[in-house]
């Protein structure tokens, strides 16, 4: 059996005192960075960049790579007790975590985040392990038109992701789509919008406008709140973390579905894991029997983003490793890390290196066992960490999130971005304008954008054989079944609401 | 005292103070800006030269990423630090190619900016994906006559744009130019058949190369490249006028003292000799450059010119 002299391999690797020591000190600052509002994996990785140089090129990827996957798990940590998402992919977490923290159950809330991530987890790796070579040459057959008829189906499937009004929720979306078209035309070069300004010219930051959105709105309107909340370490303690066999029981569903969009949108470069969350949360409330339960508190809206966002972020390694393709910044530091002593990951990888491939996806599966035990049994010194008093705690989140803005391109732009959102954030509240639809638009209008313009060029303009390929041509139908039927139960809806409506009034 | 002695008393002293400055240079850390992301070749021929340097000169160089606008951010950084050599630049011909389509720089390369030396150069290589059958130049330029190829490119105005532009004007063929976000992402498409021909410097086609994802093509100009002497050169199928290669340079702000830049150049070539950096340049298919900065300067100056001309004639400006 191939798979298992590959397995055995694998965990002789990563199982050497020294690489499981990397990698319990990758997860351990993964968790932490997560956790702290502001600083991301991007910031994180780079900043340990430079020590990967004196380590084996193994050791150093399993490090890497525990950071990056841990703050997956510490992100949804900050969402649910703070309504400030820690990293962008755990910005949907918000919506229903905090409700539940706020009805008392951040306990179960924390608890079917970690269950959820480790499986998505663990679903990313199985995925990984087993299907790399067939999902790499499948990758590889999504051209520009694909790629736009999936982000346009994402962006239709997720669109009825925010509580309020479906008016307000299309507005957001709107404005989160011409947001991002700031900066440089993806086809032509011209700079738009940026009025002559070159820290604009590769649009704002997406880490930017998440920071700002919710972070800093969230911590200007605490100002305006007159009880003190506290979170009471001592609340959240094993028992509070039990989950009800109804939690369990609703959520086994959504894991498995969103671990599965978590892992296909992960192999995509360029995508990636908030597209996941996203799309994932939009799928779980389509196909909710009580959609109006999200964004009070429904324990379905917290794992499945949460399931997604793992599984994205173990599958995301199948294109950097396979195809020596970096799907973002931060997958390219890691190519960067194998670069650094002389290995080009490709696919030769897997033949010429087995130690190292099979060493890391070994040492996946041992990081997230110990994520799990970072996360429940100890949940409680993360709590703590959050539950400062909050004229202490929000000075030192806006501090931190500062310094994650300022750290990414070392611009203090991007920290005024970070307030203006923050601003912005604010004014949308006031006017119940929901901020995750914005993130939304933000996150997909340029990818429709890019794809669909890099698409027409290589169809050569003629929109017709684009519809024709086999992929888009499918994927587009159901975007259009899916948006008539969205239509159609709308009105269906209101409707029944009138009609019922009228009902009480003939009845008075 | 009249104002003839006076200003040469001064210029005196002025002299004197900038070699006194080139004498005791460095005597505090040192930053060399990478204006690109982490884990690129850029990167890494940056990090390694600042870990040369840090050795020669006994005072710490740090390698820090500014990246954005094409490496315009970082550039546009160096531009308004002090021209006290304790702020460089590592930048490759994005330093000649982004000013021919960027229109709001906020400073002009030609004074804002000294050329201290050339760290690395090697050819630009031209690679074909998966939807291409020629094996030789000749073919290609073949096939491409009766299939209108797609030129895949690392985005506007990079150099993978403006030297597929000149190869597209000096192969009298007719092609499409299809940008995507990065080098990687082109060659991926390269490889899934939806575009057709990638070119970059050997540094970063290479690796796909090896991995046999693309087809090295040819090699822009008139000569093989010793480094890889299967690959054949344009010229050899009668393609001429294709005479640029790539590089990475080191630079300083604008009016720099010239004894200072002599001496940062030649630490440079101390760097570049040590064995550590040889084997850096050699895993990456380059040479180590071995120019004067005035040589290097020149060089900077004629590519300028050469994209500003190529940008008008080809439209490549976006207004």
């Amino acid at each position: 059996m191939d798979i298992l002299a590959n397995i055995a391999l694998g965990l002789e690797t990563a199982l050497t005192p020294v690489n499981l020591m990397y990698c319990f000190f990758g997860v351990f600052v993964g968790t932490l960075i997560g956790v702290l509002p502001g600083l991301g994996a991007l910031a994180a990785i780079s900043m340990l960049f430079p020590l990967t140089f004196h380590l084996e090129p193994t050791t150093a990827l399993i490090m890497l790579a525990g950071i990056y996957y841990g703050t997956a798990y510490g992100g949804s940590t900050a969402s649910i007790l703070l309504n400030i998402p820690g990293t962008t992919s755990s910005a949907v977490t918000c919506l229903d975590g905090y409700p539940m923290a706020q009805q008392g159950r951040a306990g179960a809330a924390l608890a079917m985040t970690a269950v959820g991530s480790f499986y998505g987890g663990i679903f990313g790796i199985l995925v990984l392990s087993i299907f790399t070579p067939v999902v790499s040459a499948w990758a590889l057959s999504f051209g520009s038109a694909e790629y736009f008829a999936l982000m346009l189906l994402g962006l239709v499937a997720a669109s009825a992701i925010s509580d309020a009004s479906v008016v307000k929720g299309l507005a957001m979306v709107c404005l989160g789509v011409l947001l991002a078209t700031v900066g440089m035309d993806p086809q032509s070069g011209t700079a738009r919008f940026t009025f002559g300004s070159l820290s604009v010219l590769d649009g704002l930051s997406i880490s930017a406008l998440a920071m700002g959105l919710f972070g800093v709105s969230e911590i200007i309107s605490s100002i305006r709140r007159t009880e003190s909340r506290r979170l009471d370490p001592k609340a959240i303690n094993m028992r509070s973390l039990m989950p009800t066999r109804d939690d369990f029981r609703r959520s086994w569903m959504p894991m498995l579905r969103g671990s599965t969009i978590g892992s296909i949108f992960g192999t995509l470069p360029g995508t990636g894991p908030t597209v996941a969350a996203f799309v994932s949360y939009g799928l779980e409330k389509r196909v909710a029997a009580e959609p109006e339960r999200f964004g009070k508190g429904a324990i379905e809206g917290v794992v499945a983003p949460e399931s997604a966002n793992n599984a994205a972020d173990q599958t995301a390694f199948i294109p950097t490793l396979s195809l020596g393709i970096p799907g973002s910044a931060t997958m390219a530091l890691m190519i960067g890390a194998l670069m650094v002593h002389g290995i080009h990951p490709g696919p030769k990888l897997v033949s010429d290196h087995p130690d190292l491939f099979w060493g890391l996806i070994m040492s996946f599966w041992v990081g997230n066992l110990l994520l799990v035990i970072l996360n429940l049994p100890l949940i409680g010194l993360w709590v703590r960490l959050l539950s400062v008093p909050y004229h202490l705690l929000y000075p030192a989140i806006l501090m931190f999130v500062c310094i994650g803005a300022y750290s990414v391109h070392y611009s203090a732009f991007d920290v005024m971005v970070v307030m203006g959102f923050g601003i912005l954030g604010y004014a949308m509240r006031i006017f119940g304008m929901p901020a995750a639809p914005l993130l939304l638009g933000f996150v997909l209008g340029p990818l429709i954008e890019q794809h669909f313009r890099r698409a027409m060029v290589l169809a050569r303009g003629d929109f017709w054989s684009m519809i024709e390929r086999p992929i888009t041509g499918v994927v587009l139908v159901i975007t259009a079944l899916l948006l008539v039927w969205s239509i159609w139960a709308g009105v269906r809806a209101q409707r029944r609401q009138k009609a019922r409506m009228a009902l009480a009034e003939s009845e008075d | 005292m009249n104002t003839k002695l006076m200003s040469s008393a001064i210029l005196a002293f002025v002299v004197a103070g900038g070699a006194a400055m080139a004498q005791t240079f460095p005597d505090k850390p040192v930053t060399i800006i990478v204006p690109y992301s982490g884990g690129g070749s850029t990167d890494l021929i940056g990090r390694q030269l600042a870990h040369e340097l840090q050795e020669i000169w006994g005072q710490p160089v740090v390698a820090e990423n500014r990246a954005g606008a094409g490496s315009m951010i970082g550039t546009a950084y160096l531009s308004q630090s002090a021209p006290d050599g304790y702020t460089l630049l590592v930048n490759t011909p994005a330093m000649a190619t982004a000013p021919a389509v960027q229109k709001d720089l906020p400073f002009d390369v030609m004074t804002d900016i000294t050329p201290i030396g050339m760290v690395a150069t090697s050819p630009y290589m031209a690679v074909a994906g998966a939807a291409v059958n020629a094996t030789t130049f000749a073919e290609f330029i073949d096939e491409a006559k009766a299939r209108p190829m797609f030129f895949a490119t690392a985005g506007v105005g990079t150099s993978s744009h403006f030297t597929e532009e000149l190869l597209i004007q000096q192969s009298g063929i007719t092609a499409d130019i299809v940008h995507f976000s990065s080098g990687g992402d082109a060659q991926v498409n390269l490889m899934g058949g939806h575009a057709d021909v990638y070119i970059s410097n050997t540094a970063s086609v290479m690796p796909y190369v090896n991995n046999g994802q693309v087809k090295a093509l040819v090699i822009l100009g008139s000569d093989r490249y010793e480094l890889l002497p299967d690959v054949e050169a344009s010229a050899e199928a009668g393609v001429a006028g294709i005479d640029v290669d790539s590089w990475v340079g080191l630079f300083g702000p604008g009016d720099m003292d010239p004894a200072l830049v002599e001496k940062i150049n030649a630490d440079l070539h101390t760097a570049l000799a040590s064995e550590s950096f040889q084997k850096v340049l050699a895993d990456n298919f380059v040479l180590a450059g071995n120019d004067t900065a005035a040589e290097f300067k020149d060089q900077v100056y004629s590519e300028i010119d050469l994209w500003k001309k190529l940008a008008e004639e080809r439209g490549i400006v976006a207004q």
